[in-house]
């Protein structure tokens, strides 16, 4: 049982999006959906123009209003410490994407036949790739996970479903570390337990001075930020990345 | 570590820069003379550097040639006051002043370009560069003060100068002044001795002296007729082979005084007919061409527009290589190695070149394609190629494995991946840790054989738009852009996005979703005054100040104020790249908007990728 956590290096940061990329590629999210998002930031105005990015996965609270709001207990908090989606149980009642400050969470609105890239029950698709298992049914990530046995991974993205970051539940239970963190190219972001004190976590917060987002909710999110100040009240987002209607 | 970022749009270096120099358009030339001028000013010189190790100490003649005695070139000795070969041992070479020698008026290259750059002043630059003086003289007393002139350090038991300052300016050489821009920068770094010092300038990530260090200043111009690239022609004696300008002779071979033109072209992994300047051009060009064939996964814009055959290429699943995937520091390499069966008809090109070269009859024998992968891998004894059997293509790079001392072979990165060699030591990474320094060569602060170019060229009766740029040291002039008419308000230039790789990328759906379409980057208070608003779509006219034409897309507008009023950015991707169901709707690419020809390409017939626009709410 651990605590696990992230810990981002904002000043490492060069807003490159991977990790949005490889969240893709490694949960098969429908179109649209971004498990982790990096938003990229202007302040001030032209020549005392600021840039800046802000990795934001799921915060996994240790105190998280999404589970106290959820209805069917889909919501809850695995023995590592994630905040995580039964997607078997949720009933897509938006309560906890209402309850949720950070905007981490997806409702999908189509059906996961149409809300990928191809259309995966066109004759000639199935003939070319030979029955090729669709992404949203990628075996690794429908199965059930942890000591409650529950299906908690990036599988079925179904429609009427809230879905979002699991911490790579799927990952983390051969001890690796989420695929934002693997994939980033200058090792900006890092995952481990916060109640280790020899964990890379726990280390890099000792050294350096850390920020949380929203702490006055008393949320107590388990993604901390290292390296810059918060963003100022007047930051503005630019290359905005949206579902494509 | 301080970070300058030098740049009409600050982009991702935004948040790790320290300053920034909103830079306009086109004239990097402008401010790197000033930072000459500065630096001279402020007296951070390695003189050391510039004696022994670049040619500033040789004598110029009024003619602009070097004083030369019995071909070498000479220098003025101070200790005995009198001229000498450069390469006297003992003697005291002179960097400034005027003397007589061989019965001529002289000075030393150095005086001639302190001389030259003495009306650069940042003052001077400031109204061209739209950068204050005070910031250019900032820079300029950073990049002195933390040269450390004079400074060595230790590593791993040799002692190095050591000048921790250096610049990137990779591309800037694709501006219509770029070639003298580059040199100029690299003038900067000269004057501060951090060329090829440790923390300092680097051309290459180990010394080696550069192909081109003597062939450019060798080049020849040849009568015409020319060949269809311009090769040692009059128009474009150095010559960094544009298609672009290509696609220009190929649309008027007479202008060009060339004969013949290409009739067939295989276009590998590249989609030439939207990755240069000017798209218009280059679609009419190609279409002139008889047979084309395209190598490529995609079916891109130029396979579906001009190929007559396409062979659809491999990605991942082929051996490629090898590349090299050292940090500068460490010296490693990487191959690429198949993750599975090649999908659908696509092949690796190394099987598709095998085939081809067969079936033409130049896979065997001397001369042949085995004969020149030989040569070309460095396959060395017992792991040649035989040239009268088709091997496979896992053992040709078996045998390159070999070559390279992997008694594995290829198995090594089948099993292994990168093979790291470990650190690379200071006498193959630095100029400066040769024997002797810098391999004996001497970097050119003055350009003599610029200078020759341009007599022959105005003596083979180039025009002066060809000519007027091979100066012996960066001369500035403005940008042709500039005589467009007022109307043309903005400057347009291009860039990448980190998601994308070139024009080849937006079509892959995973990346196109984090960077949907086009977009062109305005500054609000340009924006308000045009009463444009964020998402609005935009018309961009471009407009060529030579021949007067125009050219027009529409794309959305992003407004931030990340960028210069007077300047509107575009990424260089997009442009409907393959013929591909995510591509359409995403907007043009800026290759349409920038030209080609003269005005519109470097004196070494390089893309420029600026050009005078106006912009409307469409």
């Amino acid at each position: 049982m651990a605590r696990n956590g992230m810990v981002i290096e904002l000043d490492r940061c060069q807003g490159c999006r991977a990790c949005m990329e490889a969240c893709k590629v490694e949960n098969n999210t429908p179109q649209g959906n971004f498990w982790m998002y990096v938003f990229r930031l202007e302040e001030g105005e032209y020549p005392d123009t600021k840039v800046r990015f802000l990795p934001r996965p799921c915060m996994h609270c240790d105190n998280p209003p999404c589970v106290t709001v959820c209805p069917v207990q889909a919501r809850f908090k695995n023995e590592n410490g994630a905040v995580v989606v039964d997607w078997d149980k949720c009933i897509g009642c938006h309560y906890c994407v209402v309850a949720c400050p950070y905007g981490v969470n997806y409702f999908n609105w189509k059906d996961p036949e149409k809300a990928y890239y191809l259309d995966w029950k066109d004759k000639d698709l199935v003939a070319a790739t030979g029955g090729a298992i669709p992404p949203y049914q990628n075996p690794d990530l429908m199965g059930r996970y942890g000591p409650q046995q529950r299906r908690v991974a990036g599988g079925g993205h179904l429609k009427g479903v809230v879905e979002k970051c699991s911490f790579c539940v799927q990952r983390v239970e051969q001890n690796l570390p989420p695929a934002c963190v693997e994939v980033c190219p200058v090792q900006a972001l890092h995952f481990g337990d916060l109640d280790d004190p020899n964990s890379d976590v726990s280390k890099t917060l000792s050294r350096k001075r850390s920020f949380r987002l929203k702490e006055e909710l008393n949320t107590q999110p388990k993604v901390f930020y290292v390296g810059q100040s918060p963003p100022g009240a007047r930051a503005r987002e630019i290359e905005a990345v949206k579902a494509k209607q | 570590m301080k970070l300058v970022a030098i740049d009409p749009n600050l982009r991702g270096a935004g948040p790790f820069a320290d300053e920034w120099l909103p830079i306009k358009p086109g004239t990097d030339l402008a401010l790197a003379l000033a930072l000459c001028n500065a630096i001279i000013a402020q007296g951070t010189l390695d003189r050391q550097y510039l004696v022994n190790h670049t040619n500033a100490p040789f004598l110029v003649q009024e003619d602009g040639a070097f004083l030369r005695a019995d071909g070498k070139e000479q220098v003025w000795d101070e200790a005995s006051g009198a001229a000498k070969a450069f390469s006297t041992p003992g003697i005291k070479p002179a960097l400034e002043g005027r003397v007589n020698a061989q019965g001529r008026n002289v000075r030393p290259a150095f005086q001639v370009f302190k001389e030259h750059v003495a009306q650069y002043t940042p003052e001077w630059a400031d109204p061209i560069c739209g950068i204050p003086a005070e910031q250019i003289r900032r820079v300029a007393r950073d990049l002195g003060q933390n040269a450390m002139i004079g400074s060595t350090i230790l590593l791993d038991g040799v002692e190095l100068p050591y000048r921790p300052v250096s610049m990137m300016f990779y591309h800037m050489s694709q501006q219509e002044l770029g070639f003298q821009a580059s040199r100029a920068m690299f003038m900067v770094f000269m004057l501060l001795g951090a060329s090829e010092a440790v923390g300092g300038l680097q051309v290459d990530t180990s010394w080696a002296v550069h192909s081109g260090f003597n062939a450019m200043e060798n080049a020849t111009i040849k009568n015409p007729p020319y060949d269809f690239t311009l090769s040692n022609s009059k128009f474009f004696p150095i010559n960094s082979v544009n298609p672009g300008m290509i696609a220009k002779v190929i649309l008027d071979p007479q202008k060009y005084e060339v004969n013949k033109l290409p009739e067939m072209a295989i276009v590998h992994m590249a989609n030439v007919l939207t990755s240069f300047t000017d798209q218009p051009v280059m679609e009419e060009a190609w279409k002139k061409i008889p047979f084309v064939a395209v190598i490529d996964p995609w079916l891109s814009r130029t396979a579906d527009l001009v190929a007559d055959v396409v062979l659809p290429a491999a990605t991942m699943e082929k051996y490629e290589g090898p590349i090299g995937a050292g940090d500068g520091y460490e010296d490693a390499t990487a191959f690429r190695v198949p993750i599975m069966e090649p999908l659908f008809q696509s092949r690796g090109e190394m099987d598709i070149y095998l085939d081809l070269t067969e079936k033409a009859g130049r896979l065997f024998g001397s001369g042949g394609f085995l004969d020149r992968l030989n040569t070309a891998l460095s396959l060395k004894d017992p792991n040649r190629l035989e040239l009268s059997a088709k091997p496979a293509v896992r053992d040709i790079f078996d045998r390159w494995a070999k070559s390279q001392g992997l008694s594995e072979g290829i198995r090594f990165f089948e099993t292994k991946g990168v093979w790291n060699k470990g650190p690379v030591s200071p006498r193959k990474k630095y100029g400066y840790g040769q024997d002797p320094p810098f391999s004996g060569i001497r970097a050119r602060l003055y350009g003599e054989g610029l200078l020759r170019l341009q007599k022959e060229m105005q003596a083979k009766g180039a025009a002066q738009t060809y000519w007027q740029d091979y100066t012996p040291l960066p001369t500035w002039r403005p940008p042709t852009m500039w005589s467009s008419p007022p109307k043309y308000d903005l400057t347009l230039t291009s860039y990448k996005k980190i998601e994308f790789k070139q024009s080849r990328a937006s079509q892959v759906a995973l990346l196109a979703e984090l960077a949907p379409e086009q977009r062109v980057a305005i500054n609000p208070a340009t924006a308000r005054a045009k009463g444009i608003r964020d998402g609005d779509m935009v018309l961009v006219e471009s407009h060529n100040a030579v021949t007067g034409q125009t050219r027009q897309v529409k794309a959305k507008a992003a407004l931030t104020e990340a960028i210069r009023p007077d300047v509107v950015g575009m990424p260089h991707h997009y442009g409907e790249v393959a013929r591909h169901p995510l591509t359409r709707g995403q907007g043009p690419t800026p290759n349409t908007l920038f030209f080609t020809g003269e005005g519109y390409v470097t004196n070494t017939a390089d893309n420029t990728f600026h050009v005078r626009v106006r912009i409307e709410k469409a």
